[in-house]
């Protein structure tokens, strides 16, 4: 697995996989859908895929000596690293708006959502959608990529919706305070988030190795 | 003893099939599969390859089963699929960079060895090499782990007379070193210049399987021919007559 991500960071992927984690920068934006960084991370690894495409990169791979099976496992791989540095970026952040920024004015009079700890579960919820939809669908060819997308970027509109939504609720209006306000509940949404990420994740991958061994290269 | 074992191979399309194709591959012996344009040579090569799945059949290397020895059997095996068409913008050096961390009996005395008999230059880019160049890097990458049994699709197509001489000699100096190779042409005069053993495939089926000398001194004795284009010449033209008196 060591050598198949090499080869994907070497020879198959997109400098803009890499590029695009600044995204993760939105998450810094008042006045902004900040969810959308999460979309731009996934938007990025979309153009690893495409150049993988390009480059042939499929027949090259399983012409070496792994399981065909493994570059489904190396594909879910490389887009969880990036996802998770991703990841680590917002979370970073988020610690800094909610700390040292939690009094900064263009938070405190932000009509949208805040950076929290629901604004990290929901940048996982759409991670999950880009490799449940996204992934799941091209390993359906390994060669389409349009369709998939395109699921995935209507569920991203969805995800995004319900998102900036919620904290409008009287109920729910807690979700985008800037200090992080009823943190246990808040904390207790993002521990739902990263556990269906991972069983997610890894139904998804289990099921594009099955897809996979059946296509015909 | 058989490096390469193929039995009963089934592979059914909405408009073809390839129909229990058997055929064995001795050590240190070069066997040509030949057939015309869509006779199922491809399909054939790729389901020993388990590029695609068979309908049916066994394949077995080394004694090993394909694809449940999947891994193994590539360490000791090399496929080109003619020319290198992938990471056309990389150049070959950071290629052979990754690829060569896959196998361990990697050679990188033999991989210069080639890449100078080849005249290819690390610092070049696929897009930047020829059809004829581009079949060589592959075949470069495929003989650096020292393969036991190459597999090549139409390695000598897209090359010059020079150039294609140069290979079948190439794999004449391979067989010497115990090396078996299988590979596919629709190119009747590679077969005849170093093949021991021919495989035909006509319309995915199999027209025979056997010693380059005796496929040869049959099909004269019956009148079809004596060479084997003309031979080859006389089983596709009396396939297509019957298709037409049907």
């Amino acid at each position: 697995m060591k050598n198949l991500l090499i080869k994907e960071i070497r020879l198959a992927s997109s400098p803009l996989s890499y590029i695009f984690l600044a995204a993760a920068f939105m998450t810094m934006l008042p006045g902004y859908p900040i969810l959308m960084g999460a979309f731009f991370i996934c938007f990025g690894i979309f153009h690893s895929f495409q150049n993988s495409r390009e480059a042939n990169d499929t027949l090259y791979t399983v012409l070496l000596p792994v399981k065909k099976g493994d570059f489904v496992r190396v594909k879910f791989a490389f887009t969880c690293i990036i996802q998770l540095l991703g990841f680590v970026i917002c979370a970073a952040l988020t610690v800094v708006r909610m700390t040292a920024l939690s009094a900064a004015k263009p938070y405190t009079g932000n009509a949208l959502m805040n950076a929290t700890p629901v604004f990290l579960a929901f940048v996982l919820l759409i991670y999950s959608a880009f490799n449940i939809l996204f992934l799941g669908g091209f390993f359906k060819t390994a060669y389409k990529i349009g369709m998939p997308f395109l699921s995935f970027g209507i569920a991203v509109l969805i995800i995004v919706a319900v998102a900036e939504s919620l904290p409008h609720i009287p109920a729910l209006s807690f979700l985008r305070s800037p200090s992080g306000e009823r943190l246990e509940i808040q904390c207790a949404a993002l521990a739902v988030a990263a556990v269906f990420y991972c069983v997610s994740t890894a139904v998804s991958c289990k099921k594009a190795q099955n897809r996979f061994e059946k296509i015909d290269l | 003893m058989p490096v390469l074992e193929v039995e009963n191979l089934r592979k059914q399309y909405p408009k073809f099939l390839l129909d229990n194709i058997s055929f064995s591959l001795d050590e240190g012996r070069i066997m040509g599969l030949i057939g015309r344009n869509g006779a199922g040579k491809t399909t054939t090569l790729k389901s020993i390859f388990n590029l695609v799945h068979p309908d049916g059949g066994e394949v077995r290397i080394f004694g090993l089963n394909m694809p449940a020895d999947e891994s193994e059997i590539k360490q000791r095996i090399g496929y080109a699929g003619g020319a290198v068409d992938y990471y056309k913008h990389k150049k070959l050096r950071d290629i052979c960079a990754v690829t060569s961390a896959f196998y361990k009996n990697w050679d990188d005395s033999a991989y210069r060895k080639y890449l100078d008999a080849f005249s290819l230059d690390e610092d070049k880019t696929p897009l930047e090499l020829s059809e004829g160049m581009r079949v060589k890097f592959s075949l470069t990458l495929a003989l650096s782990h020292h393969a036991g049994l190459l597999i090549l699709d139409e390695p000598t197509s897209g090359l010059d007379p020079v150039s294609r001489s140069e290979l079948l000699d190439t794999f004449l100096f391979l067989k010497e070193k115990g090396v078996s190779i299988l590979f596919s042409t629709h190119i009747t005069t590679d077969i005849e210049k170093c093949a021991d053993d021919i495989t035909y495939i006509a319309s995915g089926r199999l027209i025979a399987s056997e010693p380059m000398t005796d496929f040869m001194r049959k099909n004269s004795d019956s009148g079809n021919g004596n060479s084997l284009e003309d031979i080859m010449v006389h089983y596709e033209k009396e396939s297509l007559y019957e298709k037409l008196a049907d």
